[in-house]
């Protein structure tokens, strides 16, 4: 194989990513694919928490904003999601380390399993992971609720100022339904564009958070394997990571096909 | 006369503190600046002997604190966004800028600076500990240079210093005793700097503190911010160049030229670029430059886009072919006529870009791949608390402030800008 031309030997790789077979990893002395699976599983999990945590409070957030007309509320809330924004993912995580884990010890300082995890039943070792997942979850996600928030917030003013939702009031509608069925699908898809980023970004591995709090995740995993120079783990990595963002952002067009159905005409046409 | 509070009110604020704070500190520069003048004229070649970066530092940020007022009433006409409103955002992007630029006033402290580990570790925020002085060497009949030398040492705190002891405490009877944390030392009393005798005992002043080296952290901030805003300004000037310069290309050719550069900014941009940056710095070591050289490069494809669009949309008004038709070259048409009009969103995605840049050399330095241990960061500083995090709070929560509030600043500027360029944004 390696006395064989350059191209030749992408070819044979690149049949042997489509057969699966992406080599042996130096360091696990495993299949990559293997390897990358195990962290996968957890990255999955750990970001699909998080992006329905980032989505769930952002909106619901948003929907108490906008319910208020409250501008002073409204200003604070969104100098407030400029701040949370600004904190890096490493200063949050440090801060509440040393908040919760230090000063108060409520929650684990890492790792995402107790000393006694064997001893327990099913349940309880679900809930051990869960309990170490907190923190990790809130250091993950704050940020992005903060730029979520701000995507719904835009959008849900500019609806607010169209001529229709006007007519809607003045028809006598009640509010509710107005920002149930009227606003909220009209001003929802910038969101899940920007949501599907983030999926995918986050399936490619948190790095930061999984370093600080010492999960086995797919960030670590790739720096891992950067700093013990093992290539076709790296490779492994970036190919996943790829992939993950190329079908994070496929789901969010097929979501946003679905609030939108103009959008699919267009398509075809 | 309307009363409010400008950003030239602000400015003289930060002056008048510094100046009543640290008039000491300035006065000894002073005498340096002088000393250097001096033998400057008496011996050149001395004079290039030993000038360091240091040295050129502290002489050039004293003659702007003396000259920056001055400055202001000779420009005082020129200079009107003196004259408008400061805000918060605002007033703490200018502190951080006057830090930068004013590091060595600020605290005169060097950042590297540690002795007497056992003593000095891990002290407490408001902490001083006492130090005995040594007898430096008898000096007899200096030439020029080496009295300028000693004096600047004296002045410029060098990362070592022999003459110096920390101590816990002292016990004087016919010999002295002094202890460190349970090493029992015996000092002679001829090495000692004596007066009445008794020896001379001083304190020094931590204010933030000392990290796990007993250095202080308070100059790790100042130095860190120096750093920090640096690797951002640096970053920010390549992406910018490389951003305006595809973008004006990959618009104005059109064809193959903006397809392949599209096609090249969205590989970029469909990848997390940290993995791409650990991955360089990995590969070929990290150094300040590599680290400003690699952020600069992986952060042009938003300002790419930005550009594209508009010169795309600029090529068919009359102005810009009129400007064509004139004869001007490609670099002058970008300059005059494509970069006043889309200055504005260049500028906020710019101020964007650069809190993006300071966040990524923090979490570098978090990782260990910033700018190493030759200076201080802000992400390093964090990175090596955490390890202490039972027993120095002092280490995180510092640096982790200054990093926040930082990007708080540029963020809350950014914004502030694009709401005066969009109006329309804000209701």
């Amino acid at each position: 194989m390696l006395n064989e031309p350059v191209v030749e030997q992408y070819f044979a790789f690149l049949s042997n990513v489509v057969k699966g077979d992406l080599g042996i990893s130096y360091n696990y002395r495993q299949p990559v694919l293997e390897v990358v699976w195990e962290y996968f599983s957890f990255t999955f999990v750990f970001s699909i928490l998080s992006i329905f945590i980032q989505i769930l409070f952002s909106f619901s957030i948003a929907l108490f904003v906008s319910r208020r007309k409250n501008n002073l509320l409204n200003k604070g809330i969104s100098n407030l999601s400029l701040f949370v924004y600004s904190i890096p993912s490493f200063v949050l995580g440090v801060f509440l380390i040393y908040l919760f884990s230090v000063v108060l010890n409520v929650f684990p300082i890492s790792g995402l399993k107790s000393l006694d995890h064997d001893q327990f039943s099913f349940i309880g070792k679900n809930l051990d992971k869960f309990w170490h997942l907190i923190l990790p979850l809130i250091t993950l996600s704050a940020a992005g609720t903060a730029m979520f928030y701000k995507y719904i917030k835009e959008g849900m003013d500019e609806v607010l100022h169209q001529t229709y939702i006007l007519n809607l009031t003045a028809s006598g509608l009640r509010e509710k339904d107005i920002l149930k069925k009227h606003v909220i699908p009209n001003a929802v898809s910038p969101l899940i564009s920007v949501a599907g980023i983030e999926l995918g970004v986050l399936l490619g591995g948190a790095l930061i958070t999984e370093v600080i709090f010492s999960l086995p995740g797919m960030g670590r995993l790739t720096v891992d394997s950067i700093f013990s120079r093992d290539y076709p783990l790296i490779i492994g990595c970036v190919l996943t990571a790829g992939i993950v963002m190329i079908l994070a952002n496929f789901l969010a067009d097929i979501i946003k096909i679905k609030f939108d159905k103009r959008l699919l005409k267009g398509l075809l046409n | 006369m309307n009363r409010k509070f400008k950003i030239l009110h602000w400015l003289l604020f930060l002056w008048i503190v510094l100046l009543l704070l640290r008039h000491d500190v300035l006065l000894q520069y002073f005498v340096l600046w002088f000393g250097y003048a001096k033998l400057v004229f008496t011996d050149i070649s001395a004079g290039f002997d030993v000038l360091s970066l240091k040295l050129i530092d502290v002489i050039l940020s004293v003659k702007l604190f003396i000259v920056l007022p001055l400055l202001y009433f000779v420009f005082r006409k020129k200079w009107t966004y003196l004259q408008s409103k400061l805000s918060f955002s605002y007033a703490l992007l200018l502190l951080l800028i006057w830090i930068l630029i004013f590091a060595p006033i600020v605290t005169n402290e060097n950042p590297e600076f540690s002795k007497n580990l056992s003593v000095t570790k891990l002290q407490p925020p408001f902490s001083s500990i006492k130090f005995v002085n040594l007898m430096g060497k008898k000096s007899e009949a200096l030439k020029e240079k080496e009295r300028f030398i000693q004096q600047l040492n004296n002045t410029i705190k060098p990362p070592f210093n022999e003459q110096i002891i920390f101590i816990d405490s002292i016990v004087i009877s016919e010999s002295i005793i002094s202890y460190q944390k349970g090493q029992i030392t015996e000092l002679q009393k001829e090495e000692l700097l004596v007066k009445d005798g008794k020896p001379v005992i001083e304190n020094k002043f931590f204010l933030l503190g000392t990290d796990e080296y007993g250095r202080d952290n308070f100059a790790r901030l100042i130095y860190g911010t120096r750093i920090s805003l640096f690797v951002g300004f640096g970053a920010v000037i390549i992406s910018f160049f490389i951003g305006i310069i595809l973008g004006f290309i990959a618009g104005y050719k059109g064809g193959i030229f903006d397809t392949a550069l599209n096609r090249f900014a969205e590989l970029f941009l469909s990848f997390p670029v940290i993995y791409l940056i650990i991955l360089i710095l990995a590969l070929f070591g990290s150094s300040l430059f590599s680290v400003i050289i690699v952020l600069g490069i992986s952060g042009w494809m938003t300002l790419f886009k930005i550009v594209r669009g508009e010169v795309v949309s600029l090529k068919q008004k009359d102005f810009f072919i009129t400007a064509e038709l004139i004869g001007l070259k490609k670099s002058q048409l970008l300059k005059k006529e494509i970069l006043p009009v889309i200055l504005a969103p260049v500028v906020v995605n710019l101020l964007f870009l650069f809190s993006n840049v300071i966040l990524a050399e923090a979490a570098l330095s978090y990782l260990g791949l910033g700018t190493g241990n030759l200076y201080p960061s802000w992400g390093a500083m964090i990175n090596s608390g955490q390890e202490y995090i039972y027993k120095a709070w002092w280490m995180i929560v510092f640096p982790g402030t200054a990093l926040v509030s930082t990007l708080f600043a540029v963020n809350s500027s950014g914004k502030r800008i694009s709401k005066l360029i969009n109006p329309r944004l804000e209701e």
